[in-house]
């Protein structure tokens, strides 16, 4: 018996320190390179070690039998064997580098993104509210973005010799009709929305994704913060209004409402423009965003609602009174959108938009009233295979009814709209084939209700990588969108205009600084018509307008060169040419300039607590109509010149003082000239020019915040 | 019976053996730390957490060292890296000790490395969060003394920014110091640094 147990405890004992098996081998890269110190060990044991210079390594064990064994690196993918330990001698192992965001290619081509951390981020979310001259409008500053064009007595986004209605907002990948506010003739507007509430965007300035239709030139997507991290409340005291904002925060859930009152009365009193206000501009706005987040999901409901009024007199050669411009406007926004992940693979989304908008407006005498209704419905789905695959798949719904009515001083009042409803399928796959190289291809398949016909888009972007910081990029496409409003109103007897878009571009990221070179080329087809001056009742449409837009984009911008100093400079080439509307031929339009450059510098001086930003953009002419010689859109104006300044003072941690002017130098801007309608005595037709509404804007806000902790500010709505 | 009596007895034999060898390694990983062998010693700390995959505290020691090693790591890419794999040895210990104090302080540190990187890029991105955190842990935790301590020189960082008073973050210094003093280590290698840093900040009250 003794003996037995002795047997037992000697075998145990042998077990433990002499049934011990090497497992040995080779570390090495894709390139066949040794890997030193990477870390190999057997899963749930102590057996382990790390390689030496040449990747090597060996080590015991005494389990027996099948087993895992890990290898580990850093920027590595770490490697897992089951085998059989006896099995494990001599092993060569090879490591695969891990595609992460940084190293990785990313589909570029076209794409300007404000993001927190993505490397195709050109533009940070503090960017758009820091920039000298966009007075915290997201729109205005993606204007000194390459491939805009800068149209000053209009404001919206003009994208590659595109009309500002060719490029689509959304909002948390859903759309929004009415994304600008109403204004002034001759007067800039701004978009809708505060950035405050955004925690990225995405400026495309062509080939963008399948998800993404009805633009012809460019999308610009906006995304709302997911989590706010403070309770906080802000109050701000302008030159042109109050705001309130307060955020609140719950366990699961969080609420942010914005709201401001602006009225124009007060600095027009102080500071004259051109125009004579009869009652000067007001509006309030309210912004909200509610934020559930479930197990799995996280469900938003954005609503926005704004009302502006104004009543302005302007000059005008044709009216020795001038033109009178009485105008009330009420927009409401409703987005709510549901995403949900069920696995590492697979996640849903669903959204949903309402738009009411009724603008009401006297001109003179005349009433014209517009009422707008649309709905947005889309669902998607999304498929990823590690960092390898993805597939993104998805349906969507648009819904516009929109009904105007135009009373002359004589009661004949006339009665028109339009009902259209489009609905769209896509799908799109993306591979990552390597760090080096990704590709992404898209199909769109839309219905459209004004032709009753199928529409296909093709969309394809490949990304190659060369040298370890830049990277080439190509992206081909076709992209439908129905006529404009204006023309829709009349006649619903056209067909959705097209446009095929071909991108070239390199991008190279280098310790914080990045340089972007963007040729493109882009043929319209199918434009619409019209034998008018503008579109009318008795109008002929058709759609055979055509036009092309090419050029190059560049873009610099450096934030770790000098200390403190971070800058940027933007330039566009366009040559573009349509023959659409009323043109008796192909013409470069009057929205397009040949020549668009902005230099953006943003200075903290850390001894004043200030930042100083001061933006200079230039544009060439643009064109216009000179009525005393023959031709059509035959002359151009001069260029347009600005420079703009702010400076952030920050008081102390929770309040800020803001100034800002634009056009600092009061250079005398031209944006066109009207004709006399007829001519005087000698056959000469008489113009004016049309001048901003005033050569400087200047503004001055006070920003105070109510939180908890002690370092938040508004710096980032500024 | 004696049968009985030895088959436990090697049972037991084996079970100290194992808790014997956590002790040996975790003593070993820290005697390289000591050397300055930050990624040896990390290294270790992995092999032990894969050995002891319910223990937190090889995991932390991972997590750590990589944290801390990142200060002033210039290379973007490299950083990541870095970070990344500290951030999944946080998320394991979490996973194993929610609501744990050390582990959300040490969480902290991961952002503010991002925030020290660049600041003007993700201070306003993290700088909420790091708040938020330390409140989190503090109402775990108030008497712990690197909680006291982080939190401290966390809000005297952004005070001192804007020339306000620092004073009352001294104070809590100061607290940080008497609660090293009376802190007891609940467990075998539980985290106790701290206390010289909390003597180095409150230097600078002076």
């Amino acid at each position: 018996m003794k003996t037995y147990i002795l047997s037992i405890l000697l075998g145990s004992s042998f077990l433990f320190t002499y049934g011990q098996t090497k497992i040995s081998g080779r570390v090495v890269d894709e390139y066949q390179q040794a890997i030193p110190n990477a870390n190999i060990y057997l899963k749930e044991s102590y057996d382990g070690t790390a390689t030496n210079e040449k990747g090597e390594f060996d080590f015991t064990t005494s389990k027996v039998a099948e087993q895992t064994l890990l290898v580990s690196y850093l920027g590595y993918e770490t490697k897992t064997i089951v085998k059989d330990v006896a099995k494990m001698q001599h092993l060569k192992i090879q490591l695969k580098e891990n595609i992460n965001s940084l190293n990785a290619v990313v589909i570029s081509a076209g794409t300007f993104s404000s993001g927190e951390k993505s490397k195709t981020t050109t533009l940070k979310p503090l960017d758009i509210v820091t920039t000298a001259g966009s007075l915290a409008d997201p729109i205005a500053a993606f204007q000194t973005m390459p491939g805009t064009s800068t149209v000053a007595d209009d404001g919206r986004l003009f994208v590659r010799g595109g009309r500002a209605e060719e490029t689509q907002i959304f909002i948390d990948g859903i759309r929004v009709f009415t994304p600008y506010t109403a204004s002034v003739n001759n007067a800039p507007t701004r978009g809708r929305y505060s950035p405050f509430l955004f925690k990225g965007m995405t400026f495309s300035t062509g080939g963008y994704s399948a998800e993404y239709g009805q633009a012809l030139s460019g999308v610009l997507l906006m995304n709302t913060i997911d989590e706010p991290t403070n309770e906080r409340t802000d109050i701000s005291v302008m030159s042109l209004g109050v705001g309130v904002g307060n955020t609140q925060i719950w366990d699961k859930s969080s609420l942010t409402i914005n709201t401001s009152y602006i009225n124009l009365g007060p600095y027009i009193s102080l500071y004259p423009d051109r125009n004579q206000w009869n009652k000067p501009y007001q509006s309030f706005a309210g912004e909200s965003v509610y934020r559930r987040h479930f197990k799995k999901g996280l469900w938003k409901l954005y609503a926005a609602f704004d009302a502006a009024s104004f009543d302005i007199t302007q000059v005008d050669i044709n009216n020795f009174d001038g033109m009178n411009f009485k105008t009330d406007a009420k927009n409401g926004y409703l987005n709510t959108s549901y995403k949900h992940k069920f696995n590492k693979r697979w996640s849903t989304f669903y959204g949903l938009s309402y738009t009411l908008a009724h603008t009401e407006t006297f001109i003179n005498s005349d009433k014209l009233e517009n009422r707008q209704q649309a709905v947005h419905v889309k669902a998607k789905a999304n498929y990823k295979l590690g960092s390898f695959m993805g597939l993104n798949f998805g349906a969507e719904t648009f819904f516009q009814d929109i009904s105007e009515s135009y009373r002359e001083t004589s009661q004949n009042q006339f009665d028109y709209g339009f009902d259209n409803s489009l609905s769209s399928v896509y799908g799109e796959t993306q591979f990552q084939f390597s760090k080096n190289f990704a590709t992404r291809t898209g199909l769109r398949l839309s219905y459209n209700n004004l032709t009753e016909k199928l529409y296909f888009a093709r969309r394809l972007s490949l990304a190659y990588k060369v040298g370890k910081q830049g990277q080439l990029s190509l992206a081909v496409g076709n992209f439908h969108q129905n006529p404009a409003q204006e023309v829709l109103k009349f006649n619903g007897n056209v067909a959705p205009e097209e446009s095929k878009q071909y991108i070239f571009n390199y991008q190279l990221n280098k310790n914080g600084k990045i340089f972007r070179a963007e040729a493109y080329y882009k043929k319209y087809s199918d434009l619409v018509k019209y034998n008018t001056d503008l579109p009318e009742f008795d109008s002929d449409f058709n759609n055979h307008g055509k036009g092309y837009a090419k050029g190059v984009d560049l873009f610099w911008r450096d934030n770790k060169g000098i200390k403190n100093l971070d800058y940027w400079f933007s330039y566009s080439f366009l040559d573009t040419r349509r023959d659409f509307r009323n043109y008796p031929s192909s013409l470069q339009p009057n929205f397009a300039n040949k020549h668009n450059a902005s230099v953006v510098t943003k200075y903290w001086m850390d001894a004043w607590k200030s930042q100083i930003g001061l933006t200079y953009r230039f544009a060439s002419g643009r064109t216009y109509t000179d009525k005393n010689t023959t031709g059509f859109l035959n002359k151009k104006t001069k260029a347009y010149n600005s420079l703009n300044f702010n400076w952030a003072y920050l008081l102390s941690p929770q309040k800020i003082i803001f100034f800002s002017a634009t056009n600092v130098l009061g250079t005398k801007n031209v944006n066109g000239y009207q004709y006399a309608n007829t001519a005087d005595e000698h056959g000469f037709f008489e113009r004016q020019t049309i001048k901003p509404t005033a050569d400087r804007f200047f503004f001055v806000g006070f920003f105070w915040t109510l939180s908890k902790k002690q370092t938040d500010n508004q710096l980032d709505q500024l | 019976m004696k049968k009985i009596t030895i088959a436990l007895f090697l049972i037991l034999g084996m079970a100290t053996q194992a808790q014997d060898q956590y002790s040996q390694k975790m003593g070993e990983a820290f005697g390289l730390w000591k050397q300055n062998k930050a990624t040896e010693s990390s290294q270790l700390f992995e092999r032990i957490a894969n050995a002891e995959p319910q223990k937190w505290l090889p995991m932390y020691y991972a997590a750590q060292i990589n944290i801390l090693t990142s200060f002033g790591i210039k290379d973007e890419e490299f950083l990541t890296e870095k970070l990344n794999k500290a951030q999944l040895f946080l998320d394991k210990a979490k996973e194993i000790s929610p609501k744990n104090e050390e582990l959300l302080v040490l969480q902290a540190f991961w952002y503010t490395v991002w925030i020290a990187y660049d600041g003007a890029t993700y201070g306003p991105m993290y700088a909420g969060k790091v708040s938020k955190i330390y409140k989190n842990a503090y109402n775990i935790a108030p008497k712990n003394p690197r909680v006291v301590l982080a939190k401290a020189e966390w809000d005297m960082g952004s005070a001192r920014y804007f020339n306000k008073d620092i004073t009352p973050y001294c104070k809590d210094i100061e607290k940080a110091i008497e609660l090293f003093d009376i802190f007891e280590q609940k467990t075998p290698f539980y985290p106790s640094w701290g206390k010289q840093r909390a003597e180095q900040v409150l230097n600078q009250c002076k």
